[in-house]
Formats: structure tokens, C-alpha cells, sequence
């Protein structure tokens, strides 16, 4: 990585070094760009996804406020857009939050019944960082275009794309989006970095000020290497994204057969079809996530849960809890993640080490013996 | 979050899991702010705790901390069991975070729960309890 070594220049500075990190921050930022169908300098890098979200909201409603103070979003939203419309809501902003039903997916004459004259933000993610689910963003772009004309211009769509780009195909303007979220490890780059679409002639007020940066948008020195990979890998997410897509929709649907064949009790969250390739979130009866979670990691398989227990009490996944599952389906539930490396030895080994855990901990379960006593 | 070796240990390899078949003092206790449960079922002859069994259902913590005491409990004189504190149990599963320390104190109360149940005599029930 020459940008870490002798490339050192900051992409703001007038001298040779620094138009040679210029230059290639607007390569990058044409590969992002690329990506998701936008014009290169509708891109904004940020510091990763969550500050994108956070930019995206604040930054609206920000300059919006004097057209209305309520915010339209899901119930499922990544965290980072759902603490940041808490503290609107705390701020004195009314909020509706759209259900998304037993299937997981925003229903689009919702969105229509929740507009009001005083909308300003409509925030529904593209799919769900948890259980895959795709929402119909181009059919609520759509909407809101219609909206738009007829009779408020101030409306603004926002999407958390963190999830479903480099996995689905996205174009913004098929999606009628005017703000849309990035992150570049979602996509194999490093940590550390991510954009926000803006879409020309969109009012945004800077969160960061302090420096010209990002066309006056997003201030602060540009993480140069950071960006360049990003660059690199939504290049690379674009070119390989059908080939990427085919394994990882193969791959997990023959660990969910297998896993339904040879597990019982299980419930799979998440609409069957419209949902990422690469994703399955299952819920796992009498049995808590993290504890399973910890046997697949000391078989070196690393998957995530959406539930948190902390000095006695218990936040289980909002996501679950929002498809109607009761306490325990939320508190077992667990997503498995699939990526473009994966291969069909590492599933069955992946099958193999789940299913001995579940047993292993369903041993211990006071809720397992006493549903097989009942039976 | 990040656990010891000793707590992996107990998760990939329960100790004295199950439910004991001629058990004489039986206790569950429930965190009733997350749900987690403990159940342990002993043993207990002239004052010694001769077998231990435990369930559990929650957090990785609650099972470790009953793995770890019934474990510990096995073969020890009930007034060293009642003696144990929070920190024992803490210290037998190598540790646990501020956060995590709810578990070691529902593994002490179904402890001493079990105990005293004994001491006061427990009738058939339908958990095969003997008196």
C-alpha cells in the first residue's frame, strides 16, 4: 500500500504529494460512485456507515426543520439511524416507525399513510443488516417522487445501503433516492471507512465542520489508504457482484436445508425470497444466542447475534422482536453471513458444529426438558 | 465481550449437567429482569453435598456459573457451600466483567435456595424430588 509508505500527501495540500492523493481519492471516489449509479461528486466519505447514517439524518432534518419536524423510518433500522431519530424524537421531532410485519418488509401503502404535511425525512433501510430482508426502496422512491410534484418538494429519502451493497444491484436513480449509505468493509475493504450518496441540489448541513473537505460537506483529512481500497473493492464488488451473488445464494441455501433437515425446533426469520443472497438468521428454540455463538467460535466459525445481556437485563433484537417473534425466538435467534470465499466443506463443517452445539446446549436447558417431558 | 479459557471450557464441556435422579433438595431461581434460569438439583447425606446437577437457560454466564458450582458444590459439607460468596463462583469461571456478575449471584441464591429447601424437607414431587 503505497498511500501508507512513500504516498504520503494529504489530498488537501496544493504541492505534488498532495494532488497525488487527490487524484486518487477522485478515482475512488468514481469507483463508489460507479457502484451505485451516481456522479462522482454526489460522493461523500465519511468514516464508515454509521457516521453516513448519522449524517444523512442529522444533516437533513438539520436543514429541512423549517418545512416540518417528523421523520418517517422502519421499525427495523440499523442502530445507527435508530439512536440518531431517538434523539430527534427527544429533541422534540415526531416519528412514525413503519411495521414491517411477520415477513420483515416495509409495505409501501404504509409509507403513503404516514406522509404528512410535516414530513420531511422518509429513512427505510435497502435490506436489513440482520435477517436480509430487501425493502422496496425503488417502490417508496417512486411514491415520494409522485409526492414531490404534487405537493411537498421538501420531502428527502434517505437508505441504509451497508448491507446490500456489493450484494444486490443498486442504482440510485432507479431507486429515486436522494441520500444513500455506504460502508467499505461490507464490501471486503478496511474498516474505517464509508460514504453517503447526496444527490445534486439536496440541502444537507454539515455535522463536522472545520476544514473544505468533501466539497464542504463532510469536514476532516481524508483517510487517503482507507479510501483508495474502498475504491478498489466497489470496482471489484461491481465486476464480481452476479458471481459473488450466485455462490453466496447456493451456499446458504444448502446450509438452511441442511440445517432444517437435521435441527428441530428452529424458526427462519426473514422473508424466503426477497432477502440478500448472502444472509440467514435462525431462531433457535430453548436456547440463548451468545452461548451459541461462543461454540461456533471456538470451532472457528464466527456468526453474530442481535441480542445483548448486560448487568441483568436483556435487549434482544429489535429486528426479531419486530417480525412478532416472542422473547425467547428473539433471544435464540442467530445470523449466519456468507461470503464470497466460502466454500461448500466449510457449510458442511458449518452444519456439523451447529448441530452438535444446539445439542449440547439444549442438555442444559431447562426449556428443552421440560418441552420434552410435555411431549 | 470477551471470556477466559476456563469460562470456554465450561460451555464447550458442562460439567455435571442434567437433572439428579434421587435428588433430595432442589432449587430454581430466575433473573426476573432477563429471564435466565438456573435450576440445580443435589444430593445431600450427613451434611455433604454428594451429587450436584444443574440446567440452565440465558446468557453464556448463567451457564457457566452453574457448570462452575455444581461442579464445586460436588463432595463439599453443605455449611462450606452456604459459606461460598459471588467471588467464588466469579473467580471459578476465570473471571467475569462488572456486567456479567448477575450470573455468579443467581448461581449463589439457587445455591442456597437448594440448600435450604433440604433443611426444611421436600416431598415427592414432579421433578422426582425424595425427602
Amino acid at each position: 500500500m503505497p498511500y501508507l509508505t512513500e504516498k504520503f500527501g494529504n489530498a488537501s495540500s496544493v504541492h505534488m504529494f498532495g494532488q497525488e492523493a487527490r487524484a486518487a481519492i477522485d478515482r475512488a471516489r468514481r469507483q463508489v460512485a460507479a457502484l451505485i449509479g451516481a456522479h462522482a461528486n454526489e460522493i461523500v466519505f465519511t468514516s464508515g456507515g454509521t457516521e453516513a447514517n448519522n449524517l444523512a439524518i442529522a444533516g437533513t432534518c438539520e436543514a429541512l426543520q423549517s418545512n416540518g419536524r417528523h421523520i418517517i423510518t422502519s421499525a427495523i433500522e440499523h442502530p445507527s439511524v435508530r439512536g440518531w431519530v431517538e434523539a430527534m424524537e427527544k429533541d422534540g421531532w415526531e416519528v412514525t416507525r413503519l411495521p414491517v410485519y411477520n415477513d420483515g418488509i416495509v409495505r409501501v401503502e404504509d409509507v403513503r399513510a404516514a406522509i404528512r404535511p410535516d414530513t420531511v425525512l422518509i429513512s427505510v433501510m435497502m435490506a436489513n443488516n440482520e435477517i436480509g430482508t430487501i425493502q422496496p426502496v425503488a417502490e417508496i422512491g417512486a411514491l415520494l417522487r409522485d409526492e414531490r410534484a404534487r405537493r411537498q418538494p421538501h420531502l428527502c429519502f434517505h437508505a441504509d445501503a451497508v448491507q446490500a451493497a456489493g450484494r444486490i444491484p443498486i442504482d440510485v436513480e432507479t431507486l429515486s433516492c436522494d441520500l444513500l449509505s455506504l460502508s467499505a468493509h461490507k464490501i471486503y475493504a478496511p474498516k474505517g471507512t464509508g460514504a453517503l450518496y447526496i444527490r445534486r441540489g439536496i440541502r444537507l448541513t454539515p455535522q463536522q465542520v472545520g476544514g473544505h473537505q468533501e466539497r464542504e460537506r463532510r469536514a476532516g483529512t481524508e483517510s487517503v489508504a482507507n479510501i483508495i481500497a474502498f475504491g478498489a473493492a466497489a470496482e471489484l464488488a461491481r465486476e464480481e457482484l452476479s458471481q459473488r451473488n450466485d455462490l453466496t445464494r447456493r451456499l446458504r441455501d444448502r446450509f438452511e436445508n441442511e440445517v432444517t433437515q437435521r435441527i428441530d425446533d428452529i424458526v427462519l426469520n426473514g422473508d424466503r425470497d426477497r432477502r440478500l443472497p448472502h444472509l440467514s438468521n435462525i431462531s433457535f428454540r430453548f436456547i440463548e444466542g451468545e452461548g451459541l455463538l461462543i461454540h461456533l467460535d471456538m470451532q472457528g466459525i464466527a456468526v453474530s447475534t442481535g441480542s445483548a445481556c448486560s448487568s441483568g437485563t436483556l435487549e434482544p433484537s429489535p429486528v426479531i422482536k419486530a417480525l412478532g417473534r416472542n422473547q425467547e425466538l428473539a433471544r435464540g435467534a442467530i445470523r449466519f453471513s456468507f461470503g464470497k470465499d466460502n466454500t461448500d466443506d466449510e457449510v458442511d463443517y458449518a452444519v456439523d458444529a451447529l448441530a452438535y452445539a444446539v445439542g449440547t446446549l439444549r442438555k442444559l436447558s431447562p426449556l428443552y426438558q421440560e418441552s420434552v417431558v410435555a411431549t | 465481550m470477551s471470556y477466559s479459557d476456563v469460562f470456554r471450557d465450561h460451555l464447550a464441556h458442562p460439567r455435571n449437567a442434567g437433572e439428579l435422579s434421587g435428588a433430595n433438595a432442589l432449587a430454581e431461581e430466575t433473573n426476573p429482569v432477563c429471564g435466565d434460569r438456573l435450576r440445580l438439583s443435589l444430593r445431600i447425606r450427613d451434611g455433604r453435598i454428594e451429587a450436584a446437577r444443574f440446567l440452565a437457560y440465558g446468557c453464556p454466564s448463567t451457564l457457566a456459573c452453574g457448570s462452575a458450582l455444581a461442579e464445586m458444590i460436588e463432595g463439599m459439607a453443605t455449611d462450606q457451600a452456604l459459606k461460598l460468596t459471588k467471588k467464588d463462583i466469579v473467580n471459578s469461571v476465570g473471571g467475569l466483567s462488572t456486567r456479567k456478575q448477575h450470573a455468579a449471584a443467581l448461581a449463589i441464591e439457587t445455591l442456597r435456595s437448594a440448600i435450604g429447601n433440604s433443611k426444611v424437607g421436600i416431598t415427592n414431587g414432579p421433578n422426582g424430588l425424595e425427602t
